[in-house]
């Protein structure tokens, strides 16, 4: 009745160890890449991040990838700036189609010119936080199915995961954890609002300030949030007072 | 019951395919004007998201407790159960649901509700989440308002589902994710009102959403440029006066 999903994440993040133990590398944004290659029948994928307010190559599983990702911000349009900039997943099943072509009339064109077909572009962002966009695309132009398309998103959230695990200076050894950073808690977002005004910091570094403070004291993110909504915790530029 | 007022919130509801629809502000509507029409006395919306969670999009109000409520649900509750078996789930009495739903039913308590009431958002065998309505005193939902609500509940999730093509699984899913983390900003630009202006999340949510009104924008595009520091929190405020009042 119901199309009661359960959750893909853990069986993608055991795929993503896998690939890692099997290429003899640590839990990576690029095992992570190469292992949505493999598993979701894609062509490639490319993972763009944000160093300098323009998204950058961070990974990119082939030639064509960091070639998708440097036209995009040549031109300055394309779907992953419109992912970059909105916040929401472009799937486009086909970039030679005339609603591609009209949409990005400089990026299409040179897309399907270099070889692809179908690209689709995924969000790694946090509300206001934009960590990146991870890509995916295909030689062939058609739609990803409903199960594909359930599990790229799960790729997404972990290399989302991954990567925010880098901005907080928190690299585990252990790989993606899949379900302990409580993203669907409303009050960590207001917390985090909260300490980028304490701070007056952006909410990506009030965000990775609240969690190095989680990680350092042993507390869970959700009742460290909790506590800066109440009140009862704020943090202070020149050290948190209690 | 406001006719009305309910049949203006039927073409309302029905006028998805506007060039600038944004389902955040869509459905914030749908909540308000269930509580208005169905004398019910808080109302959320909750839709599922790609990895089978469900996650609170709208509320009538943003008290914490109510909050706390919505984000219980991936656990136990009505919402969670009348979205796994695709058809309504009332309890008239929370005082002998305790059994039912332990800890659904003391947060609920707690926060002062004596009764409620969940529709699934549902278009044949798809669903999508499920609307919760609260009520302070016990007792089964007036049949009309039932209905009614049924039937606004409908005409929203055909809106949102609208784009019915063999893909429309695509369409659903740039819409929803888009409006999943628009909530997620929302949630932000509140904490950072919140502590700005030294004021409780209810309250900025109100700032929020008044200057949005009061200026015809989008409630995650007024958060948006808070966040990005284009709309000082002081001026949210000063919100100009809505040239038609909020009815309650």
């Amino acid at each position: 009745m119901a199309r009661y999903t359960t959750s893909r994440l853990a069986q993608v993040s055991r795929w993503i160890a896998e690939e890692a133990v099997e290429l003899g590398v640590p839990v990576s944004v690029d095992a992570l890449c190469r292992t949505a290659v493999a598993r979701l029948g894609v062509s490639g994928a490319v993972l763009t991040v944000d160093t300098s307010g323009w998204p950058e190559v961070g990974c990119a599983t082939d030639a064509l990838g960091e070639r998708l990702a440097e036209l995009q911000v040549t031109v300055g349009e394309g779907p992953a700036v419109d992912v970059w900039r909105g916040g929401g997943p472009a799937l486009v099943a086909d970039l030679d189609a005339p609603s591609s072509q009209a949409r990005w009339p400089m990026f299409a064109p040179l897309a399907v010119e270099v070889g692809a077909a179908s690209l689709f572009a995924l969000p790694l962002c946090v509300g206001a936080i934009r960590v990146g966009v991870l890509s995916l695309y295909r030689v062939e132009a058609g739609h990803l199915d409903v199960a594909t398309l359930t599990d790229s998103l799960a790729f997404a959230e972990l290399a989302l995961r991954l990567l925010l695990d880098e901005q907080a200076g928190l690299n585990k050894a252990g790989g993606v954890a899949e379900d302990v950073l409580p993203l669907h808690n409303p009050q960590v977002h207001q917390a985090t609002g909260m300490v980028a005004a304490q701070l007056d910091v952006g909410m990506a570094d009030a965000f990775a300030h609240l969690r190095a403070r989680s990680f350092a004291e042993q507390t869970p993110l959700s009742d460290l949030a909790a506590d800066v909504v109440a009140r009862r915790r704020r943090f202070d530029r020149d050290g948190e007072l209690p | 019951m406001d006719g009305e007022r309910l049949v203006e919130t039927f073409v309302e509801l029905a006028d998805t395919l506007v060039d600038d629809f944004d389902v955040i502000d869509f459905l914030h509507m749908l909540v308000d004007r269930c509580v208005e029409l169905l004398d019910v006395d808080a109302a959320g919306l909750l839709l599922v998201d790609h990895q089978g969670r469900l996650q609170l999009i709208a509320t009538s109000n943003e008290q914490a407790r109510l909050l706390e409520l919505f984000q219980l649900q991936n656990d136990e509750g009505p919402c969670l159960d009348a979205f796994a078996a695709g058809t309504r789930v009332s309890h008239p009495d929370l005082a002998n649901a305790g059994e039912r739903w332990p800890r659904f039913t003391a947060a609920a308590t707690e926060a002062g509700f004596a009764a409620v009431d969940a529709v699934p958002m549902r278009l044949r065998s798809e669903v999508i989440g499920a609307l919760n309505l609260f009520r302070n005193e016990s007792g089964v939902l007036d049949a009309t308002a039932l209905r009614t609500a049924t039937a606004l509940v409908d005409v929203a999730t055909i809106g949102l589902l609208q784009q019915r093509s063999i893909h429309h699984h695509q369409v659903l899913t740039e819409q929803l994710q888009a409006a999943l983390n628009s909530r997620v900003i929302v949630e932000q630009a509140k904490g950072l009102v919140a502590e700005r202006l030294q004021v409780d999340m209810d309250t900025a949510f109100a700032a929020l959403r008044g200057y949005a009104r009061g200026h015809n924008l989008k409630l995650s595009r007024v958060a948006h440029e808070v966040i990005a520091g284009n709309i000082n929190t002081a001026e949210l405020l000063n919100a100009p006066t809505r040239t038609t009042p909020l009815r309650r």
